[in-house]
């Protein structure tokens, strides 16, 4: 038994998905970790999270004031946007410009089917109205607001029973006046009203995106607002008294009051909380590059994790009409952990296509039916079924005995329907399905990789989710990776990302300058405003003075260009004296991208970025935590079991050994089939295992 | 010919053979491409083919057969490139190439059809042995010449012609050809440095292509690629056996430069084989809206792709059963040194005109006629500084309404070019865009209604006379509605609130001018009086239709 410290000394996870909602707990002091899952519950989603924090602190025998923090990543804006359940959402634009979000950017998304549709805009036209108002692309007003007519615009969207209302003016990214006048004059008539201006959740150039990423806050604000006050209402009549922390989708966290005020920043925080906890995996295993790895039921993400960090994109899509296809949804501009979604998981179905070859996905079964084994009417083979009847999945040990799958039933389905049309023998047709999506998710991975500059030879293949381990093995061959480490609680993988994640803001402003004859005491004024509101909110949560970390860059490029390098800006104020440096810095990264710099091109700056962090939680969980409470037991090995190795060609015994019993040091040679609740391991022949400090399981590939 | 039958390299393919086996190369090799492209566009210098995404990468076997495409491209790229490298071929035959050789040509005969478009092949060596082509075609910023526009009335005004020649030999770099090109372009950077991005693309997928043919056990790229392409022939075939037999003929009007053009199109379904003609179809003009053979094949391959077989992948097997001819000298297949570099302005019309004879085979999967070609707006000047600029943008009218949905509005088709950002444009010249809306109204009724056009209004702040030129159509003759739907709205170009005699010729204007464009709308499909009331209302409401003062609800 561990003494236990009376202070507050907890830290609490929970992250709401789509099925399930998984609730981790650690020990500040002995490092001891629980983890906890329960059924998501849709239409009260803290409820859920309220029943789980209970059990799991019943559990775990801690006293409810002794968790000091709770941080909480949810899918809920994420959700309201597919399923359009957000608020009727009006905006206000500069006169001739309301059609901006409809019009978006002219492209179609796919260019073979005649039938695609881009998504509706969430506020509808009738609910776009303009403004008499104009400013220049420097700033410099051309016409001032005409307050009156603006007025008589607000009482017409009232009128129309609109919950809230998105301003994006034209240029506002470098100038926010006219739409701070209109924010004052919407508080004026409709206190009560949510509201957002472009310049404040994104001051950044080009009005489509800007407005659609401002409707799209509008459109998730009430719906957020509810559920963190309800959320912080229950924790505090549980007694919680610690602070409550939200999941930005940059992988930073921040307080609730950021969560109903910009609550755009916390779509797709759940995926990110899963490259976070690889991040922390990788810092931890002495690798600084990583290739996150997360195969569930119905996706795969893949995420590159370099210098110990995830890869922070500026926009993302969300509530794709394809999911899989890029541009086929809402542009939102907001930093967001950068990874590539495809549809390959456990349910993705296997079919045989018009040319006669094996596809498998983006389809999927899903959860319900589910793949065929699951018996519950699915009849179409997935690869589940696949994975099944090659052995790796033991059909009365799935979560853990949760469920049974019925061989039969996967054999039917993948004889039926693949094996049969293709003309090839049950394990033919079963290895083929394993081996094509294996093939999909690496195709994936890959061009994720090169996109970034990235050669994903040098990334070790760190795999998590309920399917990810279980394919690890032949996609690292695929993919020629070093090796291959799979995480110890490789089903809430996520929940323990969010106990690592940094108190973290990001803040940006466009001032276009041409480095050589910047106008430098702007962009400073610029800096000192974005540092003191970040020092703000820091303060707020308790960090202050030097705890603080600032963290400075630019988005720079040759004039004329149309993509932007991010650059690091060193600290302290700028002047012509720093041209040399930024010069410097801008060919180091262009040259790492590019390979190559232009001569006697001017440079120029577009977006001027801060981050303020609080220092990074290095979570311990070695020591007693996870193994004391699963035992170290030397005779780790179940039983054996048959199943099929390509580089046997054949199906061979294989044991399986019990995941909770492995301890640290231990070591195993493939072929071998490690198992715990969640997920399966597969390791093939020739491969070398050895269980790392944090439980983890090092695979060593052949070469 | 030879290639395939040499017994030699063939039974380590028995392998391939196998559905999973072949499906998994093939997907290789598809992600082989795509690197190529994803290497391409991260090296690139310009927007053009990073944002807008106006090029094309693909992989050729021995006998210039194009295997696999990048999901990224235009249509006019693509399937030109695809024709392109049997010229390569024919010019230089696999015994006249070494390693390190890289081949390059902007022909706008034996490519995409005008001298902007410069196509490299990287030929890729196993050991001593070529064993495949990696091809990329994207749109050089400035080629000389002109500026990209009509006015030309010869192809040798319109920029620097390459013929097929070796831009690297032996791994060398041909300076002559370099200093030539250097000094025959507006922008040297930007062009050679797109040229190494497209040799950096083919080198990318080279390597790859190499490693996984080792990893198979793959001698050579044939016997996968006949394999490919024979499954996608026979796909092909079986959509086209699927159509009613029968010749089917639509035509359309074109504005042209001075005076209107037509296209016809005869589409005769004989058997399993696709027969497209376009005799009929007016003689070349003056100007440089002409197109190539090359390029006539290459949107009309895709306007027949899009109805006929979406679903099948596009390569050569594609290509095959597809037989396509327009008569010589007519302006679909016009011979040098006919002026092309406004190509598009015909070329983007191909797959409605095809779309139109098709409507009566295949109802059901056509889109009718829309806005087609996009539209390009090019203005010069001096900015309130007195510094010279010169500044183009692209736009879209509406598409056609579809079989079972509305037409998309101001969205480009067949064209994969996007538009630009009003804030993007006035943060890059002296521009300034009054408006840029939907143009209420100019969707051709129907059961399904064509997209709406859009209206762009712009001057610019100068103190100097400025010029203006737009590269448009369809402002005489408006998109049709199929099987009843009516006709969308004609374009116009207003200057000060007046048509200028010729919409598409250079205009000098003054600098308190407003220019405004309304793109043209999209046709309906079906009767209108079958339209969805829901749907008429949601049109209403929105005021994607105009609404009637004389009915209620409407407002004014």
């Amino acid at each position: 038994m561990q003494i236990r410290k009376p202070d507050p000394s907890y830290r609490l996870g929970v992250d709401i998905g789509g099925t399930f909602t998984d609730l981790v707990i650690i020990d500040e002091a002995s490092g001891a970790v629980r983890v906890g899952k329960l059924l998501t519950t849709p239409k009260d989603p803290a409820q859920g999270v309220e029943t789980g924090v209970v059990r799991l602190l019943e559990e775990m025998g801690v006293a409810p004031r002794a968790v000091g923090s709770l941080i909480h990543g949810t899918t809920l804006a994420t959700n309201a946007l597919i399923e359009r359940k957000g608020a009727r959402t009006g905006l206000i634009t500069t006169r001739g410009f309301r059609d901006a979000l409809e019009i978006g950017r002219e492209g179609r998304y796919d260019m073979y089917d005649l039938f695609i549709d881009p998504p509706a805009p969430l506020a509808p036209r009738h609910l776009r109205r303009e403004v008499d108002e104009r400013l220049l692309a420097d700033g410099s007003v051309k016409t001032p607001l005409d307050e009156g007519a603006a007025r008589q615009v607000v009482s017409e969207l009232l009128a129309e029973g609109v919950e809230g209302v998105a301003v994006c003016l034209l240029h506002a990214y470098r100038n926010p006046a006219h739409e701070l006048r209109l924010g004052k004059l919407l508080r004026e008539m409709a206190p009560s009203l949510p509201v957002s201006s472009s310049s404040g959740v994104v001051p950044e150039i080009r009005e489509y995106e800007r407005a659609s990423t401002t409707v799209a806050n509008v459109y998730v604000m009430p719906l957020m607002a509810r559920y963190v006050e309800d959320l912080e209402r229950k924790l505090a009549d549980l007694g919680i008294g610690g602070q409550l922390y939200i999941m930005l989708s940059s992988g930073g966290i921040a307080l609730p009051e950021m969560a109903k005020r910009v609550p755009i920043r916390l779509v797709e925080s759940g995926p990110a909380a899963g490259a976070l906890a690889a991040a922390r995996a990788a810092r931890l295993a002495g690798e600084p590059r990583l290739l996150s790895f997360d195969m569930g039921g119905t996706t795969a993400k893949a995420c590159v994790i370099d210098g110990g960090e995830p890869l922070v994109a500026r926009e993302f899509e969300v509530a794709r009409a394809d999911r899989f296809k890029k541009g086929s949804g809402l542009p939102i501009r907001v930093p967001v952990i950068e990874m590539i979604e495809i549809g390959a998981g456990g349910g993705s179905v296997a079919r045989v296509d018009r040319l006669g070859l094996l596809k498998v996905g983006p389809d999927s079964a899903g959860a319900d039916p589910g793949p065929a084994c699951y018996a519950l009417g699915g009849r179409e083979p997935t690869v589940t079924d696949a994975d099944l009847l090659l052995g790796y999945l033991d059909p009365d040990f799935f979560l853990g005995g949760l469920m049974r799958l019925d061989v039969e039933a996967a054999r039917r389905a993948v004889a039926e329907r693949v094996a049969a049309p293709l003309g090839l023998d049950l394990t033919e047709a079963a290895w083929g399905i394993h081996r094509v999506v294996n093939e999909n998710m690496a195709a994936a991975a890959r061009i994720h990789g090169i996109e970034r500059g990235k050669d994903l030879r040098a990334y070790p293949l760190f795999a998590f989710g309920g399917a990810g381990p279980v394919h690890a093995w032949e996609i690292g061959k695929i993919l020629k990776v070093p090796c291959v480490l799979l995480p110890f609680g490789a089903g809430a993988i996520s929940a323990f990302g969010l106990l690592t994640a940094p108190l973290a803001f990001d803040f940006v402003r466009t001032a276009p300058q041409q480095l050589d004859q910047a106008q430098w005491e702007g962009v400073n004024r610029l800096y000192v405003e974005m540092e003191a509101e970040g020092r703000r909110i820091l303060a707020a949560a308790g960090v202050t003075g030097s705890a603080v970390g600032i963290r400075r860059t630019a988005e720079m490029r040759y004039v004329g260009q149309g993509h932007e390098v991010e650059v690091p800006v060193p600290l302290g104020p700028l002047g012509r004296e720093s041209l040399e440096t930024l010069t410097q810095n801008f060919e180091t990264a262009y040259r790492a991208l590019y390979g190559r710099t232009a001569q006697g091109v001017a440079i120029e700056a577009l977006n001027w970025r801060l981050v303020v962090s609080g220092p990074p939680y290095e979570i311990r969980m070695e020591g007693g935590g996870v193994r004391a409470t699963t035992g170290g037991r030397p005779d780790a090995l179940k039983r054996r079991r048959s199943a099929y190795f390509a580089e046997a060609g054949e199906f061979i015994e294989t044991p399986v050994y019990d995941r909770y019993r492995l301890a640290p040091g231990a070591t195993i040679e493939g072929p071998a089939i490690v198992e715990e609740r969640e997920s399966t391991a597969v390791i093939g022949p020739g491969g070398r295992v050895r269980v790392d400090e944090s439980l983890m399981l090092r695979v060593e590939l052949p070469r | 010919m030879g290639e395939a039958s040499e017994g030699a390299v063939e039974a380590p393919f028995d392998v391939v053979m196998d559905p999973v086996t072949l499906e998994v190369c093939w997907n290789r090799l598809i992600g082989i491409v795509n690197e190529q492209a994803a290497a391409l566009q991260r090296t690139s210098f310009t927007s053009v083919v990073r944002e807008a995404g106006d090029l094309s990468a693909g992989v050729f076997d021995r006998r210039g057969w194009m295997v696999a495409q990048a999901v990224t491209g235009t249509p006019g790229h693509i399937n030109s490139m695809a024709l392109a490298q049997r010229h390569f071929l024919a010019a230089y035959p696999l015994e006249r190439l070494r390693p390190g050789d890289v081949l390059i040509t902007n022909d706008p005969w034996k490519t995409s059809g005008h001298l902007n478009d410069v196509t490299i092949s990287t030929p890729i060596f196993r050991g001593e042995e070529c064993v495949a082509f990696f091809a990329s075609t994207c749109h050089a910023i400035d080629i000389g010449g002109h500026v990209l526009s009509a006015e030309a009335r010869e192809v040798y005004e319109e920029g620097l012609f390459i013929p097929i020649m070796k831009l690297y030999e032996a791994g060398k770099p041909n300076e002559t050809l370099t200093s030539l090109i250097r000094a025959n372009t507006r922008a040297p950077e930007m062009v050679l440095g797109d040229f190494h991005a497209q040799i950096a693309g083919g080198n990318v997928g080279g390597q790859r292509l190499l490693e996984f043919m080792d990893e198979f056990g793959l001698e050579r790229l044939e016997p996968l690629a006949d394999e490919i392409i024979g499954r996608t022939e026979r796909a092909m075939r079986e959509s086209i056996a699927g159509l009613r037999p029968g010749a089917y003929e639509y035509a359309i009007t074109s504005d042209g430069f001075d005076e209107p053009i037509t296209i016809k199109a005869r589409c005769e379904v004989k058997g399993d084989e696709l027969w497209i003609d376009y005799a009929g179809s007016s003689h070349a003009s003056r100007r440089g809206i002409n197109v190539v053979m090359n390029y006539t094949l290459a949107y009309t391959t895709y306007g027949v792709k899009v109805i006929v077989s979406p679903d099948v992948p596009n390569n050569e097997g594609a290509f095959r059963p597809v037989r396509i001819t327009a008569p010589e000298g007519s302006i679909l297949n016009v011979k040098h040194p006919a002026p092309v570099a406004a190509r598009h302005v015909v070329g983007h019309f191909l797959p409605h005109v095809v779309a139109g004879a098709l409507s009566q085979a295949l109802p059901d999967s056509v889109m009718a006629e829309g806005a087609a070609n996009i539209w390009g707006v090019q203005v010069a000047g001096k900015d309130l500084a007195g510094r010279p600029f010169t500044y183009i943008f692209f736009t879209s009218g509406g598409t056609g309404a579809r079989a079972t949905k509305d037409g998309l509005s101001s969205t480009a088709f067949p064209s994969g070019v996007l538009g630009t950002p009003a804030e993007v444009i006035e943060s890059l010249s002296p521009l300034l865009i009054e408006k840029k809306e939907l143009r209420s109204g100019s969707g051709g009724a129907g059961k399904y209604r064509g997209g709406l056009g859009q209206t762009i209004q712009f001057r610019v702040r100068t103190r100097e006379p400025f010029v203006c030129s737009i590269l448009c159509d369809r402002t005489r003759t408006p998109a049709q509605g199929f099987f009843g739907g009516l006709p969308g709205a004609t374009g116009q170009v207003l200057i000060n609130g007046r048509p200028p005699a010729n919409p598409k010729a250079e205009q000098v204007l003054s600098p308190d001018a407003v220019v405004e464009i309304r793109l043209p709308g999209g046709g309906g499909y079906g009767r209108p009086e079958a339209r969805d009331p829901e749907l008429a209302r949601r049109d209403l409401r929105e005021g994607y239709v105009a609404a009637r003062l004389d009915r209620p609800g409407g407002r004014p």
